[in-house]
């Protein structure tokens, strides 16, 4: 998700090739060719040119829902969902049977296809596979010196990552057990968030965490856009 | 008294087969690009390269094919009497022109679907999600905006301005 400007001009993209199974889009203002995955222009006019990069996140609607009912939702083409072109509930699982074609040499410490949860901070990336994630959330981890927590909602689906140092003192979150409902304690205050990272209740009732972007990505892809990253092992730490 | 086919000879061949040099340029131009960057295939800095140059440059090139096509097809036509020969030069028009078209298109937008109009529903009125389906979300300025992934997998690419800003969604 990338601001559509460059130095104050609005650019219109389109699709126009494949570079590693990324896709690369064409601006039609310049012609120059973007990389889907980095931002970067790589070839034309504004090569050398990056795109700034739009916060988003992947979520279940549900709790999109729950989080921002005044939103707004992109409606499917009638013409194509009617003649059922749009991808089935499970094309996740198709996808992983897709031979993977690429020029980089495969880093075999993961299955090609492995979804993975990817964090990148003061230019340290790291990849949290994502099965490890919904079994261990929330993970405590340091990341690029900054102490981070990555977590995954109700839903076991939705992946969020924050920072976890309020007023200079590290935090560390575990699951409220026997609630009923999604809520987060910190050991050191006990105060309860909830999945927005917004504080609840407890001494800290008020405050909001701050989110740190994560990519939701197969280990190939984010392996080749990420070549010095870490991977996240079980009992990392 | 000179011969006439005699001094045409040579001249002729050289037309023809530069001709035939001219008709596998065009195809050429536009046919390499396709066959780098086409999906499920590694694709190498240099053959990205080149597929941009030719990419940039097909649409002027094959129109300059094209114009040298028909000349020197008018100029051979004059000077055959064989109907096959003729024929040959009608049928070599077809792959030029197509080449001169085909530079025109974008063919990736035929394989992936880009949305042209984006439309939007309120989230209370998104029949069309289910609860499990992953949405990519985004908030600027106070606006949200979600993007059912089962759509962006389809389209790849929506364009949007959300809070003021316009933005590119991709996936």
């Amino acid at each position: 998700m990338w601001e559509a400007k460059v130095g104050g001009r609005q650019l219109h993209f389109q699709l126009a090739g494949i570079n590693n199974q990324n896709f690369i889009m064409r601006d039609q203002e310049t012609g120059s060719w973007w990389q889907q995955v980095t931002g970067e222009a790589i070839l034309g006019p504004l090569k050398g040119q990056r795109l700034k990069p739009v916060f988003h996140e992947e979520l279940t609607f549900a709790t999109w829902k729950r989080e921002k009912p005044q939103g707004r939702v992109l409606r499917p083409d009638e013409g194509i969902a009617r003649s059922g072109q749009y991808a089935p509930a499970n094309w996740e699982e198709n996808m992983a049977s897709v031979p993977v074609a690429t020029s980089q040499i495969l880093d075999k410490s993961l299955e090609p296809r492995t979804l993975i949860i990817g964090l990148t901070v003061n230019g340290v990336s790291k990849a949290y596979p994502y099965d490890a994630v919904v079994r261990q959330s929330p993970i405590m981890d340091d990341l690029g010196g900054l102490p981070i927590f990555v977590v995954v909602g109700d839903d076991k689906r939705s992946v969020r990552a924050f920072e976890r140092t309020v007023d200079l003192r590290k935090l560390e979150f575990f699951v409220k057990p026997g609630s009923s409902q999604f809520v987060l304690v910190d050991a050191e205050t006990g105060s309860e968030w909830d999945f927005t990272g917004h504080a609840i209740s407890g001494p800290l009732s008020g405050r909001q965490l701050k989110k740190v972007a994560v990519l939701s990505d197969y280990w190939f892809d984010w392996k080749a856009y990420h070549p010095n990253t870490f991977i996240y092992e079980l009992g990392d730490r | 008294m000179v011969d006439s086919n005699s001094r045409s000879f040579p001249s002729r061949r050289v037309a023809w087969l530069t001709l035939a040099v001219i008709t596998g340029a065009s195809l050429a131009v536009v046919l390499f690009p396709v066959w780098v960057i086409h999906p499920f295939r590694p694709q190498s800095q240099r053959g990205l390269e080149l597929s941009y140059a030719m990419r940039r440059w097909s649409p002027l090139i094959t129109i300059m094919t094209a114009v040298g096509t028909f000349v020197l097809s008018g100029w051979i036509w004059k000077h055959s009497r064989r109907w096959w020969r003729k024929a040959i030069l009608v049928l070599v028009l077809v792959p030029v022109l197509a080449a001169a078209w085909f530079a025109r298109q974008n063919h990736f937008e035929w394989m992936f679907n880009p949305l042209a109009n984006a439309a939007y529903v309120k989230t209370s009125e998104a029949g069309f999600v289910a609860d499990n389906d992953v949405v990519m979300a985004i908030e600027l300025n106070e606006e949200g905006a979600a993007y059912p992934v089962r759509l962006m997998a389809y389209h790849h690419i929506v364009q949007d301005i959300v809070g003021g800003t316009p933005v590119v969604a991709t996936y």
